[in-house]
Formats: structure tokens, C-alpha cells, sequence
């Protein structure tokens, strides 16, 4: 396969930032996350980033359209998206397989979310294998692979003193072809992943929760939750958003913003009426959506075993251990 | 419509009417004094005034170049809402949501239920089927308000639709009031009073009266299949995507509002 | 398994199967080894899931505001810190003494999980940072002490050393540093949450009429949001550090909230929060010989 030295990544980079906005993985004041190049930036590759790569396609905030009124008269105007091309790089298995998931959410179903189709329309997207597994990672268990990343146009292994590369889409060969110049040939192989300290069986699992609404541990696994959204921010797949606006004097505009479903006002109706008044109808519902909803709508499952909920949640919510309580649970 | 489903189209509030001291009915067009979208019974619409917020409502009814929403002021927008007057523009965008199942209801007996704002989607539907009477059955329309200022659409109950062909209209009130002649029962019971027979149901209305009603059919020995209701949920995008007002693995914008109790009961109990 | 794991389900066991308490709040392990959890027992035979060991970083006293409706008594384990949270829940009228059990355990420190990652146990792992200078290891409040007191130690910490940094700083200076670690927020509101300070039924920024503070993530708001939490909890906050630990993008909390704590040791006396449930905190009061230098 082609490859380049380790040591000549960041002219890789360089040289491709000159024909795309590239991201890719920086430590910023210590927290990891996908960036636009830097020359005088190190990359960040040792273990997966902090924040997922999300917000290049779905931004936590986002301006929608601007408005303006004038007595009882409305103006409004859309913002242009600027439809640069872009390249992600260094993505990983698990945040690639989000990538798949929110491609799902906001690109089918009757309605195709034109914000986030702009962006990832033009954006192609180059994996990297991990050889690493973190305590946290688990993305093995959810039937993923890490050495290879789903729906990427180039997949990039670790082959030691070099990076290696293989295309998996026309346009991944077009970037491969583009920048020749930089690469050799090689016949290193890739460096396999350790084993993974954290294992968790799915097997059934969607189906079974599709039982256990009303089972009694929900009750018991929320107690501990505090209802903050660290999480659902964290988590690559998660996509709730609030609408909103901002005014001032008789300009503004709307936009669209992450939410959690954690926060106790998410389901509040004008009105009062709520219909997931407590922490355990919402980390209820979280779970549910992330291993049976989502299955039953999409065909897949919503969590991908990045981890980062378990290795950040400050009261150590783990979802391999909600799983494994489903496992044992006693349902009819 | 816009090409991008989360951005409005400029409309205009044409006309309103005062139904009720909290209900207003406000026909909207679009600044070109067209109809926005041409909706089906039972679908809804995200009417949005921008400096103050945007909501999801039910489209009551429509014309050739207008849309009807009946608004209930409960909160921030629809107080500013109540505030404005005939011509103010507005954002509108739609028709979100599945409507009502107008072929699995051709040809039927058919009665609808509704309590309180709770009329405002089934009327539309109530409209459809009068205009093309041909293709329905008997009809009858129950329903219930907490007291004669607080029906709505008054026009239609007293006027209206009495004078339709092989359709019964029985409007109640909560309680006794000087001046009523009419009957006073809460909805649930006077559904249960007037003894139907098991045919195809369309109901709406508050969470609490639409759990009593549904007893009360199931009592009445009414087929969960031919039961068919409308929800409410607080929603942001109208498009299935930003997660809110989920019931399970269906979104209430996306594949309802409108569900049939067989469908419900499928679902988790959480709305 | 150390002593203080064994009194801990000793004295579980004892109040959970004699019927003197409904609950017992502490903590068990979680995952990878270096987390610990906390845990919620009502039954006897479940405290052997009861641990104390150096990662048992949660404060259980913010757990009491979701247990009003319990019937009977609470019992709870706490460390120094988490007893003031106890005192001013109390102060706060959110919690009645009566009702709780406290079982105090005197805190040797504890260590940081985040320098734990990766490492195996048995391994060196750098001291908490919540736990360098802490003054109150003993808990303040208790109905049972596990273990012997412990000393107090004279330490500094990188938390006073940013203080200082920031406190020689000139205001724009100090403005910069401020806006980049704001900039980071991402208004998870992981720090409010855990908080024992933050006891307000509704929250200002959970509020929607009027709405003080939208879900829109831009510099302005964080900082509104930071600045906002911080003049409220200022003269409650307990220094248990929980806000900062649990802080996903490691915005150094306490230095603002301990910024705040000396302010308002220099204006009004030292009154450390959470010492004594009578008292009424400094800005919960005044006093005619209140300092006015800015009227």
C-alpha cells in the first residue's frame, strides 16, 4: 500500500489544507479535539479525542436565518452556507460509525436536514486505525472494527514507522492520486489492536428492552444521575437540538443549538404538563433510545463504544453495566 | 414551501376571530395572499412570530388562499400571539405530521369526540368529510367544554353542522349555567350516556379527558384499531430530528400526531 | 479491604436490617479501577457493594435534596467536605438534621483519577487537585465517626498558585485567561448539578420566562453563565472541588470560587460555609459595621 513516514505527516497535511479545510485532532489547554490545521499545532494522535468530531456537521450552535421586523412587517433571510470542501482527518472507528448514524437521523426520513447536508456532502472523510485500546474503549463489543472505519474514504494504519493508506472510495483515490508525490510504496504491515480491557454482549439486548419499560431498575439506576448533559455532548451519536432566537430591537435571528434530554424541562409542554418528570423517566429514555429505539427505527445501534460517557459521567454512569444489568434482568 | 425545511416562508394574519376569552382562530396567507401549503385533515403547521418564538399548531381548517389555526394562549408565544392584530406577518412552514387516515375512514359511521381547543384538529377533519359527504357515513360529534364560553367554533356546533345531512351534533358544558338549556356532563360520561354503538372514533382533546374517553369506548366494547387520536408534544423542529417529541421509536411530528389506539398501546406510556 | 470499608458495611448492615434508617448513601466501585461510584442502599444484604478507598470523590450530600419524599431516616457517609455540604443544606432549610444519620469518615485525601488513566494499580497517582490545601478533613457534622481523626496539613496548591498567577496579572491579562477557559464550556452544567451550593428549585438558567440564559454556546454566555453561578454560591461554597472535577474540558473552577472565598474572608472575617448551621452565611446577612468603601 502507500504510505508516508510518521515524521512527514503534518507536510500531508499542510499540503492538503492548501486545496480543503482540513480538521484534524489537536489537544487544545489539554482537551482533545478535532480543530482546523495548524502548522505550528501538534497533531494529537495517541488515543481518540475528547469532544467528537459532531459539530463539524452539526455545530452546537448555529445560525439558521436572520430576520427583521418593522411594525407588523417581517423580513426574512436565509444564511448561505459557504459549501467549502472539506476533509476530516484522523477519524476513528467509533466516531465514523456516528458519522453513519447522524447521516441517518438527518438525511432520511421524508425530510433531509439541508444545514447538515451542506457540510457533509462536501466533506470526505480519512479513518485512522487504533492500535491503542483505551480503558474506556469497547467499540469491538458494538460490532465495530477498529483498524477499520465505516464509510471513510481513505482508511489510515499505523504501520509502525509509517502511515499507511488505503482508499475505500473513488474520491479516496482521488486524494491519494492528488498527493503521490508525498507517498511510497510499502509492504510494513499494520500494527494489530491491543486487546480490549472492556467487553460487553449485546447480543439481544434491543429486543429485550423493548420489554422492560416498566422494569423496576430503571428506578434504581437513576438515582445516581445528575441530570447534567455531559454525556449527551460528549457522545459522537447524540443529536438533540432546541431551536431558538436572539433579538435585538428589531433585528435577529434563529438558530439551532445542542439540548439534552437530561435537562428536566426537554418534554415540558406550555402548559406544565411533562411527560418525563423525573430522572427516571429520562435516563430511562436515553437508554432506550440508545439500544432499542434507535434499532427499531434505524437498524442500528445508537452507541458506537467510544466511552467517553463512562470515562467522564462524574457519577460514573456506565453503559456496559446498564447492559449487563438488561443482560441479567428477569423479564417476561 | 422552502427548500429548507427548518426556515420559514413569510406569511401574513389575515383575519381573527375570537372563539373563546382564551381561543383566537387565526387565518394566515402567505404575503401573496396564497394559500402557504395546501395541508390534509389532521396535519399541523409551525407558526412562528421570530422575536418571540415559533410553535407547533393543528390546522383547523382552510380556504382556497388561507389556513385556520385555533390558538389556546397557554404561554410566551401564544400570548404574543393573543397581542397582535389583522395583518401582522409572521413565519410559517409545513404541513408536518401523518393527517388522518381518510381512506381507512371512507365509507364508515364515524364519531368524533372532542374536548376544550381539542376540537380544533378534528374539525378539520369534520370539514373534509362535510365536503365530501358522499363518502362517509352517518356522522356524530360529541363535545364538551368547561362552560359555554368556552366552546369554540360556535358557528359550526349551533349552525353549521346541525343543519348537515344524517349528522348529530351533542355539545355539552362541565357544569349547570344560567341561560344553558343544553345538555351538562363531562365529556367521557356523556359519550358513555349516549351509548354508541362500536364504530370508527376520532378523539381530541385534554390528556386527561382523552384517558377517560378511551375507558370509556373500551367499555363500550369499541375496537382499538377503529379508535384514532391526535397528541400533543412539545416540539422544536416539526421533522423528526431533533429528538423531543419522541413516543418510543416514533416521532409525534414525523409519524403522527394522529395514532390509533392499537398503535398507542404499542408504544411506551410516555406523553 | 481496608478498616474503613469494613466499618462502613458493619454499620450498614446494622442500621439497614434493624430498621433505624430507610437508606444508606455511599459509594461502591465503579469502572475502569479508578472510579468510584455512589451507591444507594436500602437493603442489608447489599452492603458489601460499600467502599471507601482514595477515588470516592462524590459529594452525597447533594443526593439529599432528591430524597425529601423518603419516609424514615437517611443514613449517609461523608468526608470533612461533603459534611458541610450536610450543615448547609440545613442552613438552607432543604434538609431536616432529624432525618439523616450521618456517619462521618476523616479523609486522608484522595487521589486524581484523571492522572489515573492508563496506569495500573499499585501505580503513583498524583493527589486530587480538589484535595491539596484542604482545611476541614474531619468532618464538621456527625452522629457516628469512623476512624481516627486525621491532621491537618499545611499545603500549597496549584489551585492558590493560579490565584496568585491571576492576581498578578493586569485585568486584561486576567480577562484572556478567563475568556479561553470559558470558551471551552460546553454548558453541560455537570458543575451545577453536582454542587451542593446549587439548591434552587428552579434554576435561574433553567428558567424560560423570561429567559435569562438560552442553550446557545458562544463566549458571552458561558461567561454570563460562570460568572453567574459563582456570585451565587459565593459565601456557600464548601470547597469540595466536585465542580471542578467534574468538569469535562478542566476549567479551573475553584480558583474562581476560592477567589471569591478570600474576597469575602477580607471583607467580612473568615466564615468558611458549612461550619455551623446556625450561623447565617456572610452574604445571607448584614451587619451595621458592614464594610462601604464603594458608597
Amino acid at each position: 500500500m502507500l504510505a508516508i513516514d510518521k515524521k512527514r505527516l503534518n507536510e500531508l497535511l499542510r499540503n492538503m489544507s492548501r486545496d480543503f479545510r482540513v480538521y484534524a485532532p489537536y489537544l487544545e489547554n489539554g482537551t482533545g479535539k478535532f480543530a482546523p490545521y495548524r502548522e505550528d499545532r501538534e497533531l494529537y494522535l495517541e488515543m481518540n479525542t475528547l469532544l467528537p468530531p459532531k459539530d463539524i456537521f452539526f455545530p452546537q450552535t448555529e445560525k439558521m436565518y436572520r430576520f427583521r421586523t418593522a411594525g407588523s412587517a417581517l423580513e426574512i433571510e436565509e444564511i448561505e452556507d459557504k459549501k467549502e470542501k472539506q476533509v476530516i482527518f484522523g477519524i476513528r472507528s467509533c466516531d465514523a460509525f456516528s458519522i453513519d448514524c447522524l447521516d441517518k437521523v438527518f438525511l432520511s426520513r421524508g425530510y433531509e436536514d439541508a444545514f447538515y447536508k451542506n457540510k457533509r456532502e462536501n466533506t470526505l472523510l480519512v479513518g485512522l486505525a487504533c492500535t491503542a485500546a483505551g480503558d474506556t474503549c469497547f467499540c469491538r463489543s458494538m460490532g465495530l472494527n477498529p483498524q477499520e472505519a465505516v464509510g471513510v474514504d481513505l482508511q489510515v494504519l499505523d504501520l509502525g514507522e509509517e502511515w499507511g493508506f488505503e482508499a475505500r472510495t473513488a474520491a479516496g483515490e482521488g486524494l491519494l492520486a492528488r498527493y503521490r508525490d508525498l507517498l511510497r510504496e510499502t509492504d510494513a504491515a499494520p500494527i494489530p489492536t491491543q486487546e480490549f480491557k472492556l467487553k460487553v454482549d449485546v447480543e439481544g439486548v434491543p429486543e429485550k428492552l423493548s420489554r422492560m419499560f416498566d422494569h423496576p431498575m430503571w428506578e434504581e439506576i437513576s438515582r445516581k444521575c445528575l441530570g447534567c448533559a455531559l454525556c449527551t455532548y460528549l457522545c459522537p451519536t447524540c443529536h438533540c437540538f432546541d431551536v431558538s432566537g436572539k433579538v435585538k430591537g428589531e433585528e435577529g435571528y434563529r438558530f439551532r443549538c445542542w439540548d439534552s434530554c437530561m435537562f428536566s424541562e426537554y418534554t415540558r409542554m406550555a402548559g406544565g404538563h411533562n411527560p418525563r418528570p423525573t430522572k427516571k423517566e429520562r435516563v430511562r429514555n436515553r437508554f432506550m433510545h440508545k439500544l432499542c429505539y434507535f434499532v427499531e427505527r434505524y437498524g442500528q445501534l445508537l452507541c458506537t463504544g467510544c466511552g467517553r460517557c463512562l470515562a467522564k459521567c462524574p457519577v460514573n454512569m456506565d453503559i456496559t453495566a446498564v447492559i449487563r444489568k438488561i443482560k441479567e434482568a428477569e423479564v417476561e | 414551501m422552502n427548500a429548507n425545511p427548518l426556515v420559514p416562508i413569510r406569511g401574513r394574519i389575515i383575519k381573527i376571530v375570537q372563539e373563546t376569552p382564551d381561543v383566537k382562530t387565526f387565518h394566515v396567507s402567505t404575503v401573496d395572499g396564497e394559500k402557504p401549503f395546501a395541508p390534509k385533515p389532521g396535519q399541523l403547521a409551525m407558526l412562528s412570530l421570530p422575536q418571540t418564538g415559533e410553535a407547533m399548531f393543528s390546522i383547523t381548517s382552510q380556504g382556497p388562499n388561507h389556513l385556520e389555526l385555533a390558538i389556546k394562549e397557554v404561554g410566551q408565544l401564544t400570548g404574543a400571539l393573543h397581542q397582535v392584530e389583522e395583518g401582522q406577518e409572521c413565519g410559517i412552514r409545513g404541513p408536518y405530521g401523518n393527517g388522518f387516515p381518510l381512506d381507512y375512514l371512507k365509507g364508515k359511521d364515524l364519531l368524533f369526540i372532542g374536548g376544550g381547543i381539542g376540537l380544533a384538529p378534528v374539525r378539520s377533519l369534520i370539514n373534509y368529510c362535510i365536503e365530501h359527504r358522499a363518502d362517509f357515513g352517518k356522522m356524530h360529534v360529541v363535545y364538551g367544554a368547561r362552560s359555554v364560553a368556552d366552546l369554540v367554533f360556535k358557528e359550526d356546533l349551533f349552525e353549521n353542522w346541525p343543519k348537515v345531512e344524517n349528522m348529530e351534533v351533542y355539545t355539552t358544558i362541565d357544569r349547570p349555567e344560567e341561560g344553558w338549556t343544553g345538555h351538562v356532563a363531562f365529556v367521557p360520561a356523556y359519550v358513555e350516556e349516549l351509548a354508541f354503538k362500536p364504530m370508527t372514533t376520532v378523539t381530541c382533546g385534554p390528556p386527561i379527558m382523552i384517558k377517560f374517553v378511551l375507558q370509556a369506548l373500551a367499555r363500550m366494547g369499541f375496537n382499538d384499531a377503529d379508535v384514532i387520536t391526535t397528541l400533543e408534544m412539545r416540539m422544536k423542529c416539526g421533522i423528526g430530528k431533533c429528538g423531543r417529541c419522541n413516543i418510543g421509536s416514533l416521532y409525534v411530528c414525523l409519524d403522527g400526531p394522529v395514532f390509533t389506539l392499537e398503535q398507542l398501546k404499542k408504544l411506551p406510556p410516555e406523553y | 479491604m481496608n478498616e474503613i470499608t469494613q466499618k462502613m458495611r458493619e454499620t450498614a448492615r446494622g442500621l439497614l436490617n434493624s430498621g433505624q434508617v430507610a437508606l444508606v448513601l455511599g459509594w461502591e466501585k465503579g469502572y475502569p479501577w479508578y472510579k468510584s461510584a455512589p451507591a444507594f442502599i436500602d437493603r442489608g444484604e447489599d452492603v458489601d457493594r460499600l467502599v471507601f478507598d482514595e477515588f470516592c470523590h462524590n459529594n452525597l450530600s447533594k443526593y439529599l435534596l432528591d430524597l425529601v419524599a423518603v419516609e424514615g431516616r437517611i443514613a449517609l457517609f461523608v468526608k470533612g467536605c461533603d459534611s458541610r455540604g450536610i450543615n448547609r443544606l440545613i442552613q438552607d432549610n432543604q434538609v431536616k438534621r432529624e432525618q439523616l444519620y450521618i456517619i462521618g469518615i476523616p479523609c486522608p485525601g484522595l487521589k486524581d483519577p484523571d492522572d489515573a488513566a492508563g496506569k495500573k494499580q499499585g501505580d503513583e497517582i498524583k493527589d486530587a487537585a480538589k484535595c491539596q490545601d484542604c482545611r476541614y478533613p474531619n468532618p464538621v457534622v456527625y452522629d457516628l465517626l469512623l476512624g481516627e481523626k486525621v491532621p491537618v496539613a499545611k499545603r500549597s496548591s496549584e489551585t492558590q498558585a493560579l490565584i496568585e498567577r491571576l492576581e498578578k496579572m493586569k485585568p486584561d491579562e486576567r480577562y484572556e485567561f478567563w475568556a479561553e477557559q470559558f470558551s471551552r464550556c460546553l454548558r453541560c452544567y455537570a458543575c451545577r448539578n453536582i454542587c451542593p451550593a446549587c439548591n434552587c428549585r428552579e434554576c435561574v438558567f433553567d428558567r424560560a420566562t423570561p429567559e435569562w440564559l438560552g442553550k446557545a454556546n458562544n463566549l458571552i454566555e458561558n461567561q454570563f453563565m460562570h460568572l453567574t453561578r459563582a456570585i451565587h454560591v459565593a459565601g456557600r461554597c464548601i470547597e469540595c472541588g466536585e465542580c471542578e472535577r467534574a468538569c469535562p474540558v478542566n476549567i479551573p473552577l475553584m480558583a474562581l470560587n476560592r477567589k471569591l472565598i478570600n474576597d469575602i474572608e477580607e471583607l467580612f472575617g473568615e466564615e468558611p460555609a458549612g461550619l455551623d448551621p446556625e450561623k447565617k452565611t456572610p452574604l445571607g446577612r448584614f451587619e451595621l459595621d458592614d464594610p462601604e468603601k464603594f458608597m
